[in-house]
Protein backbone atom coordinates (compact mmCIF):
# COMPACT_ATOMS: atom_id res chain seq x y z
CA UNK A 1 0.00 0.00 0.00
CA UNK A 2 1.53 3.64 -0.87
CA UNK A 3 0.38 6.47 0.99
CA UNK A 4 1.21 9.68 -0.40
CA UNK A 5 1.83 12.66 1.24
CA UNK A 6 -1.26 14.07 2.33
CA UNK A 7 -4.25 11.59 2.93
CA UNK A 8 -8.27 12.79 2.75
CA UNK A 9 -10.81 10.59 3.81
CA UNK A 10 -14.42 10.33 2.24
CA UNK A 11 -17.61 8.42 2.61
CA UNK A 12 -21.35 8.74 3.81
CA UNK A 13 -22.49 10.55 7.09
CA UNK A 14 -21.82 8.60 9.72
CA UNK A 15 -19.10 6.47 7.78
CA UNK A 16 -16.59 7.15 10.79
CA UNK A 17 -14.37 9.76 8.37
CA UNK A 18 -13.89 12.30 11.21
CA UNK A 19 -12.75 9.93 13.87
CA UNK A 20 -10.16 8.52 11.48
CA UNK A 21 -9.00 11.49 10.57
CA UNK A 22 -8.28 12.86 13.87
CA UNK A 23 -7.08 9.23 14.82
CA UNK A 24 -4.94 9.20 11.87
CA UNK A 25 -3.20 12.43 12.92
CA UNK A 26 -3.15 11.92 16.38
CA UNK A 27 -0.86 8.61 14.89
CA UNK A 28 1.75 10.62 12.58
CA UNK A 29 1.86 13.19 15.60
CA UNK A 30 2.92 10.50 17.99
CA UNK A 31 5.28 9.26 14.86
CA UNK A 32 6.97 12.82 15.18
CA UNK A 33 6.12 13.79 11.66
CA UNK A 34 4.81 17.37 11.17
CA UNK A 35 0.93 17.26 11.18
CA UNK A 36 -2.25 19.34 9.76
CA UNK A 37 -5.71 18.18 9.81
CA UNK A 38 -7.87 20.53 8.30
CA UNK A 39 -11.49 20.29 8.86
CA UNK A 40 -13.18 20.58 5.51
CA UNK A 41 -16.84 19.32 6.43
CA UNK A 42 -19.00 21.99 5.79
CA UNK A 43 -22.29 19.28 6.20
CA UNK A 44 -22.60 18.56 9.85
CA UNK A 45 -23.33 20.90 12.29
CA UNK A 46 -22.02 18.61 15.46
CA UNK A 47 -19.51 16.40 16.20
CA UNK A 48 -16.67 17.75 13.79
CA UNK A 49 -12.74 17.62 14.09
CA UNK A 50 -12.92 21.38 15.05
CA UNK A 51 -14.69 19.93 18.27
CA UNK A 52 -11.30 18.56 19.13
CA UNK A 53 -9.07 21.44 18.42
CA UNK A 54 -7.78 22.08 21.49
CA UNK A 55 -6.82 18.62 22.63
CA UNK A 56 -4.81 18.11 19.01
CA UNK A 57 -2.80 21.82 19.06
CA UNK A 58 -2.07 20.26 22.57
CA UNK A 59 -0.25 17.02 20.76
CA UNK A 60 1.10 20.18 17.94
CA UNK A 61 -0.91 19.44 15.15
CA UNK A 62 -2.04 22.46 12.94
CA UNK A 63 -5.97 22.11 12.91
CA UNK A 64 -7.19 24.49 10.07
CA UNK A 65 -10.95 25.44 10.51
CA UNK A 66 -12.88 28.76 9.55
CA UNK A 67 -11.77 31.26 11.23
CA UNK A 68 -13.15 32.58 14.65
CA UNK A 69 -17.07 32.16 15.38
CA UNK A 70 -17.64 30.88 12.32
CA UNK A 71 -16.60 27.07 13.51
CA UNK A 72 -20.20 27.52 14.43
CA UNK A 73 -21.34 27.98 11.03
CA UNK A 74 -22.69 25.06 8.42
CA UNK A 75 -21.43 27.27 5.62
CA UNK A 76 -19.46 26.06 2.49
CA UNK A 77 -16.06 27.69 3.91
CA UNK A 78 -12.80 26.52 3.70
CA UNK A 79 -9.71 27.37 5.43
CA UNK A 80 -7.21 28.87 2.98
CA UNK A 81 -4.35 27.77 4.58
CA UNK A 82 -5.50 24.44 3.33
CA UNK A 83 -3.54 25.16 -0.13
CA UNK A 84 -0.27 25.56 1.24
CA UNK A 85 -0.43 22.44 3.48
CA UNK A 86 -1.50 20.44 1.07
CA UNK A 87 1.71 21.65 -1.22
CA UNK A 88 4.06 22.15 1.95
CA UNK A 89 6.58 19.50 1.75
CA UNK A 90 7.31 19.03 5.41
CA UNK A 91 3.82 18.85 6.62
CA UNK A 92 1.46 15.67 6.13
CA UNK A 93 -1.63 16.83 5.64
CA UNK A 94 -4.97 15.15 7.03
CA UNK A 95 -8.20 16.41 4.59
CA UNK A 96 -11.43 15.54 7.09
CA UNK A 97 -13.95 15.93 3.93
CA UNK A 98 -17.90 16.04 4.86
CA UNK A 99 -20.03 13.17 4.19
CA UNK A 100 -21.95 12.09 0.89
CA UNK A 101 -22.54 13.91 -2.49
CA UNK A 102 -22.57 17.91 -0.82
CA UNK A 103 -20.20 17.36 1.91
CA UNK A 104 -17.29 15.68 -0.97
CA UNK A 105 -17.65 18.94 -3.65
CA UNK A 106 -14.53 20.24 -1.71
CA UNK A 107 -12.43 17.38 -3.01
CA UNK A 108 -13.07 18.80 -6.67
CA UNK A 109 -12.22 22.42 -5.80
CA UNK A 110 -8.87 21.31 -4.30
CA UNK A 111 -8.46 18.89 -7.55
CA UNK A 112 -5.18 21.30 -8.71
CA UNK A 113 -3.87 20.46 -4.96
CA UNK A 114 -4.54 17.14 -4.46
CA UNK A 115 -1.52 14.75 -6.60
CA UNK A 116 0.08 14.25 -3.78
CA UNK A 117 -3.10 12.68 -1.62
CA UNK A 118 -4.18 9.65 -1.14
CA UNK A 119 -8.04 9.19 -0.97
CA UNK A 120 -9.76 6.53 1.27
CA UNK A 121 -13.84 6.08 1.19
CA UNK A 122 -14.29 4.77 4.57
CA UNK A 123 -17.64 2.24 4.95
CA UNK A 124 -19.35 1.31 7.49
CA UNK A 125 -21.74 -2.00 6.25
CA UNK A 126 -23.70 -1.18 9.65
CA UNK A 127 -24.82 2.23 8.16
CA UNK A 128 -27.76 2.41 5.68
CA UNK A 129 -27.07 3.06 2.16
CA UNK A 130 -23.73 0.92 2.23
CA UNK A 131 -25.07 -2.25 4.05
CA UNK A 132 -24.57 -4.35 0.81
CA UNK A 133 -22.11 -4.78 -2.00
CA UNK A 134 -24.11 -2.73 -4.20
CA UNK A 135 -24.91 0.02 -1.97
CA UNK A 136 -20.89 0.34 -1.39
CA UNK A 137 -20.18 0.57 -5.08
CA UNK A 138 -23.50 3.08 -6.26
CA UNK A 139 -22.41 5.32 -3.57
CA UNK A 140 -18.52 4.71 -4.73
CA UNK A 141 -19.49 5.92 -7.78
CA UNK A 142 -21.64 8.94 -6.94
CA UNK A 143 -19.41 10.60 -4.79
CA UNK A 144 -16.24 9.64 -7.24
CA UNK A 145 -18.23 11.16 -9.53
CA UNK A 146 -19.15 14.27 -7.65
CA UNK A 147 -15.76 14.42 -6.09
CA UNK A 148 -14.11 15.00 -9.51
CA UNK A 149 -11.17 12.77 -8.05
CA UNK A 150 -10.70 8.99 -8.57
CA UNK A 151 -10.58 7.73 -4.98
CA UNK A 152 -7.40 5.08 -4.30
CA UNK A 153 -8.50 2.68 -1.39
CA UNK A 154 -11.15 1.44 0.29
CA UNK A 155 -11.62 1.47 4.72
CA UNK A 156 -13.66 -1.25 6.45
CA UNK A 157 -14.80 0.54 9.28
CA UNK A 158 -17.80 -1.54 10.23
CA UNK A 159 -18.52 -0.66 13.93
CA UNK A 160 -21.66 -0.43 16.44
CA UNK A 161 -19.72 2.29 18.82
CA UNK A 162 -19.44 0.18 22.48
CA UNK A 163 -21.01 -2.58 20.92
CA UNK A 164 -18.67 -3.34 18.17
CA UNK A 165 -17.83 -7.25 18.20
CA UNK A 166 -14.70 -9.45 16.21
CA UNK A 167 -18.11 -10.61 14.12
CA UNK A 168 -19.25 -7.40 13.47
CA UNK A 169 -15.68 -6.55 11.93
CA UNK A 170 -15.62 -9.62 9.84
CA UNK A 171 -19.19 -9.80 8.47
CA UNK A 172 -17.66 -5.41 7.61
CA UNK A 173 -14.37 -7.46 5.70
CA UNK A 174 -16.54 -10.07 3.68
CA UNK A 175 -18.70 -7.30 2.36
CA UNK A 176 -16.30 -4.65 1.73
CA UNK A 177 -14.07 -7.18 0.00
CA UNK A 178 -16.68 -7.94 -2.11
CA UNK A 179 -17.26 -4.53 -2.74
CA UNK A 180 -13.69 -4.00 -3.86
CA UNK A 181 -13.60 -6.58 -6.46
CA UNK A 182 -16.59 -5.31 -8.22
CA UNK A 183 -14.74 -1.68 -8.73
CA UNK A 184 -11.43 -2.78 -8.54
CA UNK A 185 -10.38 -1.18 -5.68
CA UNK A 186 -8.31 -2.21 -2.84
CA UNK A 187 -8.78 -2.48 0.85
CA UNK A 188 -6.12 -0.53 2.81
CA UNK A 189 -7.22 -1.44 6.17
CA UNK A 190 -9.96 -2.38 8.87
CA UNK A 191 -10.55 0.17 11.59
CA UNK A 192 -10.59 -1.95 15.14
CA UNK A 193 -11.43 0.10 18.17
CA UNK A 194 -8.92 0.02 21.10
CA UNK A 195 -10.67 -2.77 22.93
CA UNK A 196 -10.70 -5.16 19.88
CA UNK A 197 -7.15 -4.53 19.50
CA UNK A 198 -6.08 -8.60 19.48
CA UNK A 199 -9.05 -9.36 17.58
CA UNK A 200 -7.98 -11.19 14.37
CA UNK A 201 -8.54 -9.45 10.87
CA UNK A 202 -8.32 -10.09 7.34
CA UNK A 203 -6.89 -6.76 6.28
CA UNK A 204 -4.17 -4.47 8.56
CA UNK A 205 -5.29 -3.25 11.64
CA UNK A 206 -5.38 0.28 12.49
CA UNK A 207 -6.19 0.98 16.07
CA UNK A 208 -8.56 3.91 16.73
CA UNK A 209 -10.08 5.69 20.41
CA UNK A 210 -12.33 7.07 20.05
CA UNK A 211 -12.58 11.28 20.44
CA UNK A 212 -15.70 12.56 19.73
CA UNK A 213 -17.70 10.32 22.38
CA UNK A 214 -20.46 12.35 24.46
CA UNK A 215 -19.10 13.69 27.64
CA UNK A 216 -22.33 12.09 29.50
CA UNK B 1 -36.44 -7.14 15.15
CA UNK B 2 -33.46 -7.06 12.37
CA UNK B 3 -30.03 -6.77 13.51
CA UNK B 4 -28.31 -3.88 15.06
CA UNK B 5 -27.56 -0.73 12.99
CA UNK B 6 -25.35 2.75 13.58
CA UNK B 7 -28.06 5.13 13.10
CA UNK B 8 -27.95 8.93 13.29
CA UNK B 9 -31.08 10.58 15.27
CA UNK B 10 -32.57 12.47 12.00
CA UNK B 11 -32.18 8.69 10.41
CA UNK B 12 -33.78 6.60 13.28
CA UNK B 13 -37.20 8.45 13.05
CA UNK B 14 -36.76 8.87 9.47
CA UNK B 15 -36.52 4.81 9.36
CA UNK B 16 -39.01 4.54 11.82
CA UNK B 17 -41.57 6.40 10.47
CA UNK B 18 -41.12 4.12 7.31
CA UNK B 19 -41.34 1.12 9.11
CA UNK B 20 -44.67 2.54 11.15
CA UNK B 21 -46.34 2.56 7.57
CA UNK B 22 -45.74 6.39 6.55
CA UNK B 23 -45.51 6.35 3.02
CA UNK B 24 -46.15 10.37 2.19
CA UNK B 25 -43.10 13.04 3.70
CA UNK B 26 -42.91 16.66 3.19
CA UNK B 27 -40.17 18.37 4.07
CA UNK B 28 -37.55 21.75 3.83
CA UNK B 29 -34.74 21.84 4.60
CA UNK B 30 -33.47 23.22 7.88
CA UNK B 31 -30.58 22.83 10.28
CA UNK B 32 -30.01 20.27 12.54
CA UNK B 33 -32.64 18.20 10.81
CA UNK B 34 -31.50 19.00 7.01
CA UNK B 35 -30.22 14.76 7.41
CA UNK B 36 -34.10 13.55 8.17
CA UNK B 37 -35.44 15.06 4.73
CA UNK B 38 -32.09 13.82 2.61
CA UNK B 39 -32.82 10.67 4.13
CA UNK B 40 -37.10 10.33 3.72
CA UNK B 41 -35.21 11.57 0.03
CA UNK B 42 -33.44 8.54 -0.33
CA UNK B 43 -35.72 6.30 1.09
CA UNK B 44 -39.05 6.79 0.15
CA UNK B 45 -38.67 5.83 -3.86
CA UNK B 46 -37.34 2.52 -2.60
CA UNK B 47 -40.44 1.73 -0.78
CA UNK B 48 -42.88 3.31 -3.76
CA UNK B 49 -43.88 6.22 -1.01
CA UNK B 50 -43.94 9.87 -1.91
CA UNK B 51 -41.08 12.30 -0.86
CA UNK B 52 -41.94 16.03 -1.63
CA UNK B 53 -39.74 19.01 -0.82
CA UNK B 54 -42.11 21.88 -0.41
CA UNK B 55 -41.29 25.52 -1.00
CA UNK B 56 -41.64 26.37 2.72
CA UNK B 57 -42.93 25.01 5.72
CA UNK B 58 -46.35 27.29 5.19
CA UNK B 59 -46.26 24.76 2.45
CA UNK B 60 -45.36 21.99 3.46
CA UNK B 61 -48.07 22.04 6.72
CA UNK B 62 -50.65 22.20 3.65
CA UNK B 63 -49.64 19.59 1.97
CA UNK B 64 -49.62 17.62 5.54
CA UNK B 65 -53.20 18.55 5.53
CA UNK B 66 -54.44 17.72 2.15
CA UNK B 67 -52.57 14.16 2.50
CA UNK B 68 -53.70 13.55 5.73
CA UNK B 69 -57.53 14.53 4.82
CA UNK B 70 -57.31 11.16 2.12
CA UNK B 71 -56.20 9.07 4.69
CA UNK B 72 -52.32 8.51 4.30
CA UNK B 73 -50.11 8.19 7.51
CA UNK B 74 -48.36 11.48 7.17
CA UNK B 75 -45.23 13.01 8.25
CA UNK B 76 -42.79 16.41 8.59
CA UNK B 77 -39.82 17.23 9.98
CA UNK B 78 -38.23 20.52 10.89
CA UNK B 79 -36.46 22.99 13.31
CA UNK B 80 -37.49 25.85 15.68
CA UNK B 81 -38.07 28.34 13.05
CA UNK B 82 -39.46 26.02 10.54
CA UNK B 83 -42.12 24.92 13.47
CA UNK B 84 -42.93 28.90 13.98
CA UNK B 85 -44.16 28.87 10.46
CA UNK B 86 -45.94 25.84 10.84
CA UNK B 87 -48.08 26.87 13.41
CA UNK B 88 -51.41 27.99 11.64
CA UNK B 89 -51.66 24.79 9.75
CA UNK B 90 -51.01 23.08 12.45
CA UNK B 91 -53.76 24.75 14.03
CA UNK B 92 -56.39 23.93 11.23
CA UNK B 93 -55.37 20.32 11.06
CA UNK B 94 -56.20 19.98 15.30
CA UNK B 95 -59.56 21.40 14.60
CA UNK B 96 -60.03 19.22 11.48
CA UNK B 97 -59.23 16.20 13.47
CA UNK B 98 -56.93 15.21 11.12
CA UNK B 99 -53.92 12.94 12.10
CA UNK B 100 -50.24 13.66 11.30
CA UNK B 101 -46.31 13.37 13.00
CA UNK B 102 -44.25 16.77 13.18
CA UNK B 103 -40.95 16.10 13.82
CA UNK B 104 -38.75 19.32 15.90
CA UNK B 105 -35.18 18.99 16.09
CA UNK B 106 -34.84 22.31 18.49
CA UNK B 107 -32.35 24.43 17.95
CA UNK B 108 -30.94 27.42 19.87
CA UNK B 109 -33.25 30.78 19.44
CA UNK B 110 -35.48 32.96 19.69
CA UNK B 111 -35.24 34.34 16.35
CA UNK B 112 -32.67 33.07 14.04
CA UNK B 113 -30.84 32.08 16.62
CA UNK B 114 -28.17 29.01 15.85
CA UNK B 115 -27.79 25.56 15.20
CA UNK B 116 -26.95 23.79 18.26
CA UNK B 117 -29.43 21.97 20.49
CA UNK B 118 -32.13 23.54 22.88
CA UNK B 119 -35.17 22.88 24.29
CA UNK B 120 -36.28 26.33 24.44
CA UNK B 121 -39.71 25.66 22.18
CA UNK B 122 -41.13 24.09 25.28
CA UNK B 123 -43.85 26.58 25.38
CA UNK B 124 -45.08 26.67 21.69
CA UNK B 125 -44.37 22.59 21.46
CA UNK B 126 -46.62 21.46 24.39
CA UNK B 127 -48.72 24.28 25.26
CA UNK B 128 -49.80 25.15 21.46
CA UNK B 129 -48.05 27.79 19.22
CA UNK B 130 -50.82 28.17 17.08
CA UNK B 131 -54.18 29.56 18.02
CA UNK B 132 -57.44 28.43 19.42
CA UNK B 133 -58.27 25.68 22.14
CA UNK B 134 -56.59 22.59 20.77
CA UNK B 135 -53.40 20.34 22.59
CA UNK B 136 -50.91 18.39 20.56
CA UNK B 137 -49.40 14.77 22.02
CA UNK B 138 -46.23 15.31 22.23
CA UNK B 139 -43.38 12.88 22.76
CA UNK B 140 -39.72 13.47 24.11
CA UNK B 141 -37.30 10.75 23.56
CA UNK B 142 -34.08 10.06 24.93
CA UNK B 143 -31.81 7.81 23.40
CA UNK B 144 -32.43 6.75 19.59
CA UNK B 145 -33.45 3.66 20.46
CA UNK B 146 -36.71 4.95 22.49
CA UNK B 147 -37.13 7.65 19.21
CA UNK B 148 -37.82 4.43 17.39
CA UNK B 149 -39.98 3.66 19.38
CA UNK B 150 -41.55 6.97 19.87
CA UNK B 151 -41.96 7.44 16.12
CA UNK B 152 -44.39 4.84 15.73
CA UNK B 153 -45.93 5.00 18.52
CA UNK B 154 -46.56 8.29 17.66
CA UNK B 155 -48.54 7.18 14.21
CA UNK B 156 -50.46 5.16 16.26
CA UNK B 157 -51.76 7.56 18.36
CA UNK B 158 -52.30 10.00 15.92
CA UNK B 159 -55.10 7.54 14.15
CA UNK B 160 -56.39 6.95 16.93
CA UNK B 161 -57.31 10.39 18.61
CA UNK B 162 -57.01 11.82 14.90
CA UNK B 163 -54.84 14.55 16.26
CA UNK B 164 -51.49 15.85 15.06
CA UNK B 165 -48.56 14.54 17.00
CA UNK B 166 -44.70 16.02 17.57
CA UNK B 167 -41.76 14.32 18.18
CA UNK B 168 -39.53 17.16 20.41
CA UNK B 169 -36.26 16.18 19.52
CA UNK B 170 -33.69 18.98 20.45
CA UNK B 171 -30.72 18.98 18.16
CA UNK B 172 -28.43 16.26 20.40
CA UNK B 173 -31.30 13.96 19.66
CA UNK B 174 -31.17 14.48 15.92
CA UNK B 175 -27.52 14.57 15.40
CA UNK B 176 -26.11 11.77 17.63
CA UNK B 177 -24.90 8.56 16.73
CA UNK B 178 -25.78 4.65 18.29
CA UNK B 179 -26.39 1.69 17.33
CA UNK B 180 -30.79 0.81 17.20
CA UNK B 181 -32.16 -2.14 15.95
CA UNK B 182 -35.41 -1.10 14.53
CA UNK B 183 -39.07 -3.59 14.59
CA UNK B 184 -40.30 -5.29 11.56
CA UNK B 185 -41.92 -3.04 8.76
CA UNK B 186 -45.65 -2.28 8.99
CA UNK B 187 -47.59 -3.76 6.11
CA UNK B 188 -49.45 0.02 5.21
CA UNK B 189 -52.52 -1.94 3.59
CA UNK B 190 -52.78 -3.52 7.51
CA UNK B 191 -53.31 -0.43 9.16
CA UNK B 192 -56.98 0.80 10.58
CA UNK B 193 -59.32 1.52 8.27
CA UNK B 194 -59.68 5.19 7.76
CA UNK B 195 -63.01 4.82 5.96
CA UNK B 196 -65.38 6.14 8.33
CA UNK B 197 -63.99 9.80 8.16
CA UNK B 198 -61.19 10.13 5.55
CA UNK B 199 -62.22 11.76 1.56
CA UNK B 200 -61.92 8.49 0.11
CA UNK B 201 -64.49 9.11 -2.61
CA UNK B 202 -68.09 9.99 -2.26
CA UNK B 203 -69.15 7.18 -4.42
CA UNK B 204 -72.29 5.02 -3.04
CA UNK B 205 -72.30 7.24 -0.02
CA UNK B 206 -73.42 10.47 1.34
CA UNK B 207 -70.49 13.34 0.78
CA UNK B 208 -68.64 14.54 3.32
CA UNK B 209 -65.75 16.95 4.35
CA UNK B 210 -63.33 17.91 6.15
CA UNK B 211 -63.25 21.36 7.46
CA UNK B 212 -62.01 23.44 10.88
CA UNK B 213 -64.43 25.82 10.06
CA UNK B 214 -68.29 26.57 10.66
CA UNK B 215 -69.94 30.31 10.78
CA UNK B 216 -72.24 29.09 13.06
CA UNK B 217 -70.81 29.71 17.03
CA UNK B 218 -73.14 26.84 18.21
CA UNK B 219 -71.72 24.40 15.81
CA UNK B 220 -68.21 25.93 15.99
CA UNK B 221 -68.85 25.46 20.14
CA UNK B 222 -70.09 21.42 19.11
CA UNK B 223 -66.87 20.66 17.52
CA UNK B 224 -64.62 22.24 20.27
CA UNK B 225 -66.15 20.10 22.26
CA UNK B 226 -65.47 17.10 20.81
CA UNK B 227 -61.83 17.76 20.94
CA UNK B 228 -62.08 18.65 24.49
CA UNK B 229 -63.86 15.10 24.76
CA UNK B 230 -60.77 13.85 22.99
CA UNK B 231 -58.23 15.75 25.27
CA UNK B 232 -59.65 13.75 28.19
CA UNK B 233 -58.79 10.48 26.94
CA UNK B 234 -55.70 11.04 25.57
CA UNK B 235 -54.96 12.44 29.34
CA UNK B 236 -56.25 9.12 30.79
CA UNK B 237 -54.43 7.04 28.75
CA UNK B 238 -51.42 8.59 26.63
CA UNK B 239 -49.07 9.79 29.87
CA UNK B 240 -45.41 8.14 29.58
CA UNK B 241 -42.49 8.70 32.16
CA UNK B 242 -39.26 6.98 33.42
CA UNK B 243 -38.49 7.08 36.97
CA UNK B 244 -34.29 6.37 37.69
CA UNK B 245 -33.32 5.30 40.69
CA UNK B 246 -36.40 6.75 42.91
CA UNK B 247 -36.90 4.29 45.42
CA UNK B 248 -35.32 5.91 48.14
CA UNK B 249 -34.67 9.41 46.96
CA UNK B 250 -33.80 12.15 49.07
CA UNK B 251 -33.88 14.46 46.62
CA UNK B 252 -35.76 14.29 43.10
CA UNK B 253 -34.27 15.61 39.45
CA UNK B 254 -36.59 16.47 36.61
CA UNK B 255 -35.70 16.82 33.06
CA UNK B 256 -36.12 15.29 29.69
CA UNK B 257 -34.94 14.52 25.90
CA UNK B 258 -31.30 14.60 26.19
CA UNK B 259 -30.78 16.51 29.61
CA UNK B 260 -32.48 13.61 31.05
CA UNK B 261 -30.14 11.66 29.73
CA UNK B 262 -27.47 14.22 31.06
CA UNK B 263 -29.05 13.95 34.44
CA UNK B 264 -28.62 10.41 34.67
CA UNK B 265 -25.00 10.70 35.51
CA UNK B 266 -25.55 13.88 37.64
CA UNK B 267 -27.64 11.13 39.76
CA UNK B 268 -24.80 9.14 39.64
CA UNK B 269 -22.04 11.45 40.43
CA UNK B 270 -24.50 12.98 42.97
CA UNK B 271 -24.92 9.17 44.59
CA UNK B 272 -20.92 8.89 45.24
CA UNK B 273 -21.32 11.62 47.17
CA UNK B 274 -24.05 9.78 49.58
CA UNK B 275 -26.59 12.17 48.07
CA UNK B 276 -29.86 10.18 47.20
CA UNK B 277 -30.96 11.46 44.30
CA UNK B 278 -33.21 10.26 41.48
CA UNK B 279 -34.85 11.44 38.10
CA UNK B 280 -38.35 11.28 37.09
CA UNK B 281 -38.60 12.21 32.93
CA UNK B 282 -41.51 13.01 31.38
CA UNK B 283 -41.38 11.04 27.65
CA UNK B 284 -45.20 12.42 27.03
CA UNK B 285 -45.31 16.44 27.63
CA UNK B 286 -48.95 16.80 26.66
CA UNK B 287 -49.88 14.78 28.42
CA UNK B 288 -47.62 16.10 30.89
CA UNK B 289 -47.80 13.06 34.11
CA UNK B 290 -48.55 15.62 36.98
CA UNK B 291 -50.43 12.54 38.76
CA UNK B 292 -47.13 10.64 39.29
CA UNK B 293 -44.59 13.39 39.42
CA UNK B 294 -46.99 14.75 42.66
CA UNK B 295 -46.39 11.57 44.19
CA UNK B 296 -43.07 11.51 44.00
CA UNK B 297 -43.10 15.00 45.14
CA UNK B 298 -44.29 13.96 48.61
CA UNK B 299 -41.05 12.29 49.25
CA UNK B 300 -38.45 14.75 48.88
CA UNK B 301 -37.96 18.45 50.14
CA UNK B 302 -36.31 19.54 46.51
CA UNK B 303 -37.35 18.68 43.20
CA UNK B 304 -34.78 20.39 40.63
CA UNK B 305 -36.03 20.84 37.40
CA UNK B 306 -33.08 20.55 34.48
CA UNK B 307 -33.69 22.31 31.20
CA UNK B 308 -31.54 23.75 27.93
CA UNK B 309 -34.33 27.13 27.94
CA UNK B 310 -35.04 29.61 31.18
CA UNK B 311 -37.63 27.49 32.49
CA UNK B 312 -40.40 26.39 30.47
CA UNK B 313 -41.06 23.12 31.19
CA UNK B 314 -40.58 23.90 35.19
CA UNK B 315 -44.19 25.75 34.96
CA UNK B 316 -45.46 22.13 34.75
CA UNK B 317 -43.26 20.57 37.44
CA UNK B 318 -44.54 23.39 39.92
CA UNK B 319 -48.11 22.60 38.75
CA UNK B 320 -47.27 18.89 39.55
CA UNK B 321 -45.57 19.55 42.95
CA UNK B 322 -48.23 22.31 44.24
CA UNK B 323 -45.81 23.61 46.97
CA UNK B 324 -44.94 20.03 48.64
CA UNK B 325 -41.56 20.69 48.02
CA UNK B 326 -39.01 23.52 47.30
CA UNK B 327 -38.68 23.39 43.17
CA UNK B 328 -35.13 25.15 42.42
CA UNK B 329 -33.88 25.34 38.39
CA UNK B 330 -31.11 24.97 36.51
CA UNK B 331 -30.99 25.93 32.80
CA UNK B 332 -28.27 26.44 29.98
CA UNK B 333 -29.63 28.85 27.02
CA UNK B 334 -29.30 29.48 23.58
CA UNK B 335 -27.53 26.02 22.77
CA UNK B 336 -25.32 25.42 25.41
CA UNK B 337 -25.89 22.01 26.55
CA UNK B 338 -24.95 21.54 30.70
CA UNK B 339 -22.17 18.87 32.09
CA UNK B 340 -23.34 16.36 34.67
CA UNK B 341 -20.49 18.19 36.92
CA UNK B 342 -22.61 21.65 36.42
CA UNK B 343 -25.63 19.88 37.17
CA UNK B 344 -24.44 18.28 40.44
CA UNK B 345 -22.84 22.00 41.52
CA UNK B 346 -26.19 23.45 41.25
CA UNK B 347 -27.94 20.76 43.35
CA UNK B 348 -25.21 21.27 46.21
CA UNK B 349 -25.91 24.72 45.99
CA UNK B 350 -29.30 24.26 46.95
CA UNK B 351 -28.75 21.74 49.26
CA UNK B 352 -26.15 24.42 51.55
CA UNK B 353 -29.14 27.21 51.23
Amino acid sequence: MEIKKNVAFVGMFGSGKTELAINYAVMLARREEKVALADLDFVSPYFRSRDKKGFLEELGIKVLVPPGKYIWADTPMIPPEVFGFLTNKEFRTVLDVGGEEDGVVVLGYLRAFLKDTTTFFVVNTRRPFTDSVEGIVNFYRKLETRAKVKFDYLVVNTNLAHETTEEIIKEGEEIVESAAKELGVPVAFTVVPSFLADCDCKYEKFIIDRYLELPW
Amino acid sequence: MGEKIMVKGTEAIGEAAIRAGCRVYFGYPITPQSELTEYMARRMPQVGGVFLQAESEVATVNMMYGASSVGARVMTSTSSPGFSLMQEGISYMACARLPGVFVDVVRGGPGLGDIQPSQGDYFQIVKGGGHGDYRLPVFSPSSLQEAVELTIHAFDVADKYRTPVVIFADGMMGQMMEPVEFPDPIDPSTLPSKDDWALTGAKGRKARYVTSFDIDPYKLEKMNLVLQETYKEIEKNEQKWEEFMTDDIEVLFVAHGTVGRIVKSAVKLARQKGIKAGLFRPISLYPFPYKRLSELAEKVDIVMTVEMSSGQMLEDVRLAVEGKAETPFYGRLAGVVPTPGEILEALMKELRR
